[in-house]
């Protein structure tokens, strides 16, 4: 047990979850919310803000990636899983997101933190967007409620991405999914989470969902 | 609601992107007279048919260029915007200085 | 009277419902609507019309009438006829004074002839000024319902939804669409109206002997219902079709917005009226309507009926009335139809009345005028004949059910061969099946519906003119608006030649039914006034909804992005207000506007802190991160120093500026700038544009919400700083006014600008927003013991305007250009390009009009002029006020206004126009207000 407001790096949405009574550990060098009252639930919204992820930006950028092994998918807007856990997400020609490892076990990010080379910048998409999980079968029935893209799971495949609008915000959406349950990586605004993850929670309600802390989202993994 | 098929993410609810109107050619304004100038910056051609306008995915902040109808608002076509503008573009001036 | 079963598929008999009509007590059985009920208690009149406060009850029994508007709980225009009824529910009929029974307002229709269509455009409006008077008349004499205004918030919400097929309409022919779709492997989904699907099947008369609609349902339903790729939505209503077969599904309190790839119509056609007299008495409905009232809710609508018809349905009316107990007076045929249906024959086997060839003359109430107590017909050899009833079913002809079409595009066109609209062809990704389609035979229309290539014509259900013009008027083209023949017929008189103008003159078909029962008698009455053809003749434009949508249901859950830094809770726990800013929150000031002083003082005389998160942040990196930063903004940039930040100016072409900011150069080949809180995503998205064109090998990034930070200000705040930022040297020499430095402050990662907005020694501190919590914690505590304190964005308003600093969007508007505001220092000189750089020059070949400048007034100036207030000059308008605030550090007004240039020369005077019209006057000073020689900031 940590208290997330002890350490210099916090989530923006820390507060929502000590709210919800969450008992909170240490992930990186923040700390997040493990076990929430209530979960499992059918259908549960994770915080992974304070967890490790890259981007990098520039008509280098997927190059350079690819210099140093990862693994860059072929097509744009979608993400393969990284050795050693995490996700590489390609987001343009230009650009990719290197998401940490969602259980905030280990960094498998720590070896790209500091790429450089021609045409490839580092943005600091830690502190640019929130990152959230939302997981469970309904979990495309509820984005539905915010969000225009077809999610329907043979129209949006396992590693599919959108970027696109969510409550009226920007953000990116990538399916990942968890052992049998339907899950999406939700990256948005940091400045706007407050707002988004009200937004959610209001729209999973019909489906008896609610926060979730990382360990119990790993309840979804061993369902099957 | 509009479907508008964007180059990088595929069709999506036009609601997403912002038209900022008519694809011009760039033209450096030491080439131009004042009347012409201002012409450029501010006549767009207004055709009744098929246009090339600059459209904006908000979302991605990525620019591109669609060929529409504007008499049916049919969409015939969308691409990067690097199909029309291939090459750098420097003024004059800036030719002269040699850069930097 | 209620009946027994098999009447009233739709009801439980079990489970009775208590409710109460116009204060008084009836009971339903769970499945009835509002008005079947009422119909089973022998209750017939709903409400009141319009405009003549007759009396009137059910015609269609689907909701496509407004004269089952009713009041539910004081929610107004709900439809009896398929609002379903609730225990404890208080339904009030609409639109009558005194009570429903005794409408106080029956006087207007004694004056009607003195109300023709148009009236109030000629009679209300002369002499001038004269319509406000009128205008409180009319507004408690018309209208609809009345709104609570204590009505409650309900959740509403919006959800979208995706399918290879949508098949609206879950009749016949909709049924079989869906079937049909979903063997094929679409994911599809049904869309109906009513609480059950069936359509017509459940109510209709399809064969003498009465089981083949029902037993065609049972089969279709059983399939739709079961099939793993059909979603069946019931009691869900699509209100309108829109581009790229995007639909609006209202279901419940939930709009679901509905993508499909193709969309089958098969919404069937609505039963059209006879026009005659008193057409519109309660007792008088559509076929239709009586059969669901039997079929549906075990309802005997009468006691003695006439079957007014034109086709076969109105013969299976009259069998279900037989079926139901109700004497069936007559059948009175009003086509030329030769030959008769199996329908027919069956009516006439049983004995019942056939009038061939006869036509309407009028109905006629009872007394006291509230229902029919008969109705005058003629033979075919022209004799009246007066047959008293208490029910008159018409069934005189039908209109496609066209709206989604026509809202896509499809011509829907009058047919004279039809005698009726038709829709003559869909727009690809839509087709139309079933009665919609014209296709007027079960097995037709189950053929349609599956697409079943050429389906055979089948003989038209619709009478060509069921039109009975009577000497004394009250032949009732449109219910909702009470118009007559007459109407109509004015209107063509009057000029309005076109249906779209005789419905914009007469209001035909502009009620809440839109037209659903008068678009083919107002067209037939059009063309025949106006001596153009029927055929080919055209309805007006059908446009989106379809049928009414609530406001909640178009708000749906109202998201408003709000956008708070990452000290905001910080903020709030130290008593902030907070205003909005584009779409960030910030404080205004901490405690009240009585400590707004006392901010300023702070930053004046000792140390501040202001949370200046919002600001924008952009990356620019590259080879030619310089040269495009030279393009974009209006100064030089390319020998700027790495450690070193400058100003950056923005223009358009025109040369109007349009944002400001700080250029801090981080590398040879990266600049970190920021844009004005709101503006940075316009910003960002202007520089994409113009290097989409210009192809700089430069890259640009947004990393406005990556960044918190706090400006410190204040002669203390270089003292405060060095408590927690060691590894930089902070002195004067080291670190100068406008340098900037990356470190670390309280062990947080930083990038350190010294730049000066309120003209003291300070620092702009950008962290990563994660940790931006902690950097005000960190300086809070770092400053305690100088007595820092946090300022906010009222303060900062007052302390840059003592130093003359513009706010871009405040001090200036859309056509100024940065001579106007003194910044010609700004414009590089000496570079080939920049935005706005032609359009700047060609303006400044003008004579100037205006420019900012400087003012005061006397410190015991009690009402202050407020921004946008006027400069006179002569009496005329010469100017106006941009800023305006009481100085705490000059201790007097002071303020920027627009002037001509020859009135802002310093020393003089201008003549405000301040509150109340008092004139006021300033003197122009020099600017800036405090500390001109810049010294402060430079400390």
């Amino acid at each position: 047990m940590t208290d997330p407001a002890q350490h210099t790096r916090r989530s923006p949405v820390y507060r929502k979850l000590v709210a919800a009574g969450a008992t909170f550990r240490e992930a990186a060098d923040g700390a997040v919310a493990a076990t929430v009252p209530g979960a499992p639930r059918p259908l549960g919204l994770a915080d992974l803000s304070v967890l490790p992820r890259l981007g990098y930006k520039g008509p280098g950028a997927l190059a350079a990636l690819a210099t140093v092994g990862v693994p860059v998918p072929e097509a744009n807007n979608t993400a393969l899983a990284m050795p050693g856990g995490g996700l590489v997400a390609r987001l343009a020609d230009s650009e990719a997101l290197l998401l940490g490892d969602p259980t905030g076990t280990g960094d498998p990010l720590a070896a790209y933190g500091a790429l450089h080379g021609a045409g490839c910048y580092a943005m600091p998409r830690r502190d640019s967007h929130a990152w959230f999980t939302l997981a469970g079968d309904r979990a495309a029935d509820c984005l539905a409620k915010l969000c225009g893209v077809d999610l329907r799971p043979h129209r949006f495949a396992d590693g599919a991405i959108a970027q696109t609008s969510l409550a009226r915000m920007n953000g990116i959406l990538i399916r990942d999914d968890r052992g049998g349950a339907l899950a999406y990586h939700i990256l948005a605004d940091s400045a706007s989470a407050p707002y988004l993850w009200d937004c959610l929670i209001d729209a999973m309600a019909e489906y008896d969902g609610g926060p979730v802390g990382l360990d119990d989202l790993a309840s979804f993994a061993s369902a099957e | 609601m509009k479907l508008m098929p964007c180059p990088l993410n595929g069709p999506r609810n036009i609601s997403e992107f912002a038209c900022a109107g008519e694809v011009a050619e760039l033209r450096d304004p030491a080439d131009c007279d004042d009347t012409s100038w201002a012409e450029h910056v501010i006549f767009s051609n207004n055709t009744a048919g098929v246009v090339r306008e600059w459209w904006f995915h908000t979302p991605t902040s990525y620019w591109f260029i669609a060929e529409r109808n504007t008499v049916t608002d049919e969409i015939l076509r969308t691409y990067p915007a690097g199909e029309v503008f291939k090459a750098r573009f420097d003024y004059a001036a800036a030719k002269d200085e040699g850069g930097k | 009277m209620r009946l027994l079963p098999p009447h009233g598929s739709r009801i439980d008999r079990g489970t009775s419902i208590a409710f109460s009509f116009e204060g008084r007590r009836y009971t339903g059985f769970d499945g009835d609507t509002v008005a079947s009920a009422l119909a089973a208690n022998d209750v017939i009149l709903l409400g009141r019309s319009f405009k003549y406060h007759r009396p009137r009850g059910i015609l269609t029994m689907t909701g496509d009438d407004a004269n089952t508007f009713v009041t539910i709980d004081s929610t107004p225009n709900l439809l009896a006829d398929v609002v379903p009824i609730r225990e404890g529910m208080n339904v009030m009929g609409q639109h009558y004074s005194g009570s429903l029974i005794g409408d106080n307002g029956r006087w207007i229709e004694r004056i009607a002839k003195f109300l023709p269509v148009g009236f109030y455009y000629r009679a209300l409006f002369r002499p001038r000024g004269i319509w406000p008077l009128w205008e409180k008349l009319v507004r408690r004499m018309a209208g609809l319902g009345r709104v609570s205004l204590d009505a409650k918030h309900g959740y509403y919400d919006k959800q979208y939804l995706f399918a290879d097929t949508v098949v609206i309409g879950g009749g016949a022919a909709g049924l079989s669409a869906a079937l049909a779709a979903a063997e094929r492997g679409d994911e599809t989904v049904l869309v109906e109206r009513q609480p059950v699907l069936g359509g017509s099947l459940n109510h209709a008369r399809f064969d003498a002997e009465r089981m083949r609609g029902i037993d065609t349902a049972r089969s279709l339903v059983a399939q739709a219902l079961v099939h793993p790729k059909i979603r069946v939505m019931t009691d869900a209503t699509c209100t309108g079709w829109f581009a790229d077969n995007y639909l609006p599904i209202l279901q419940g309190n939930r709009m679901f917005k509905l993508r499909a790839t193709d969309v089958v119509v098969a919404t069937g056609a609505l039963e059209q009226p006879a026009v005659f007299r008193n057409n519109d008495l309660p007792g008088i409905m559509f076929g239709s309507a009586a059969q669901r009232l039997i079929r549906l809710y075990g309802v005997r609508p009468g006691i003695r009926a006439v079957v007014a018809t034109a086709n076969e349905d109105g013969y299976g009316v009259a069998l279900d009335l037989l079926d139901a107990g109700v004497d069936v007076a007559a059948i009175v045929d009003i086509s030329a139809r030769s030959g008769m249906g199996p329908l027919a024959r069956a009516a006439s086997e049983k004995g019942i009345e056939i009038v061939s060839g006869g036509a309407l003359r009028e109905a006629l109430p009872t007394e006291g005028g509230l229902s029919v107590g008969a109705v005058m017909v003629a033979d075919n050899a022209g004799q009246d004949r007066l047959i008293e009833c208490d029910l008159l079913c018409l069934s005189v002809g039908w209109a496609p059910s066209s709206a989604l079409p026509a809202h896509a595009g499809a011509p829907v066109l009058y047919d004279d061969s039809w005698h009726g609209f038709t829709v003559r062809e869909t727009p690809p990704g839509m087709r139309v099946a079933g009665a919609v389609n014209g296709v007027w035979d079960l097995d037709a229309a189950l053929e349609d519906g599956a697409g079943g290539g050429d389906i055979p014509a089948t003989p038209s259900p619709n009478h060509h003119w069921p039109i009975f013009p009577h000497p004394d008027g009250k032949e009732f083209v449109d219910f909702d608006e009470d118009l007559t023949i007459a109407d109509i017929r004015n209107a063509v008189a009057d000029g309005f030649e076109d249906i779209e103008l005789v419905k914009r003159f007469s209001t035909v078909g502009m009620g809440p039914s839109q037209g659903r029962q008068t678009a083919s008698n107002a067209v037939r009455l059009t063309q025949e006034a106006n001596g153009g053809l029927l055929a080919d003749a055209r309805g007006s434009t059908n446009r989106p909804p379809a049928f009414p949508e609530t406001l909640g249901a178009l708000a749906g859950r109202n998201f408003h992005p709000v956008r708070v830094s990452a000290m905001h809770e910080r903020h709030l726990e130290a008593g902030a207000s907070m205003l909005i800013a584009g779409a960030w929150l910030r404080p205004a000031c901490y405690g009240g506007a009585a400590n707004i002083e006392a901010e300023v003082n702070a930053v004046r005389g000792n140390v501040a802190m202001m949370d200046v998160s919002t600001l924008g942040g952009l990356e620019v990196r590259g080879p030619d991160a310089a040269e495009f930063l030279n393009r974009i903004y209006t100064m030089s940039y390319l020998k700027q120093p790495v450690g070193r930040s400058r100003y950056v100016l923005m223009c358009n072409d025109l040369g109007t500026i349009v944002d400001d900011g700080v250029a801090c150069r981080l590398a040879d080949d990266h600049f970190y700038v920021t844009a004005t809180t709101g503006n940075a995503d316009g910003v960002y998205r202007e520089m994409l544009f113009r290097n989409v064109q210009w192809r700089l090998d430069v890259d640009i990034g947004n990393v406005t919400a990556a960044y918190s930070a706090v400006s410190l200000a204040g002669p203390k705040s270089r003292q405060v700083l060095e408590r927690v930022c060691d590894d930089l040297d902070l002195s004067a020499e080291g670190f100068p006014y406008m340098g900037v430095r990356e470190g670390t402050v309280a062990g947080i990662p930083a990038r350190l600008l010294r730049v000066g907005f309120v003209g003291e020694l300070g620092w702009e501190i950008h962290v990563p927003s994660s940790m931006g919590e902690a950097l005000w914690d960190a300086l809070m505590e770092a400053g305690a013991e100088d007595g820092i304190r946090p300022f906010g964005v009222e303060a900062q308003r007052i302390l840059r305007l003592e130093k003359g600093h513009i706010i871009i969007g405040q001090d200036s508007d859309a056509l100024t250009h940065p001579h106007e505001v003194d910044m010609g220092w700004a414009l590089g000189k000496r570079k080939p390009y920049f935005n706005g750089a032609r359009g700047i020059e060609m303006q400044m070949k003008q004579p100037m009009t205006r420019r900012l400048a400087g003012f005061v007034l006397p410190e015991d100036t009690a009402a202050l002029p407020e921004e946008s207030h006027l400069v006179l000059r002569d009496g005329v308008i010469a100017g106006r006020i941009t800023s305006i605030v009481r100085s705490p550090t000059l201790g007097r007004p002071i303020g920027l206004a627009f002037v001509p240039p020859d009135m802002g020369e310093p020393d003089g005077r201008l003549a405000i126009k301040g509150p109340r019209g008092r004139l006021i006057e300033a003197t122009v000073v020099a600017l800036p207000f405090y500390d001109p020689d810049n010294k402060r900031q430079a400390l």
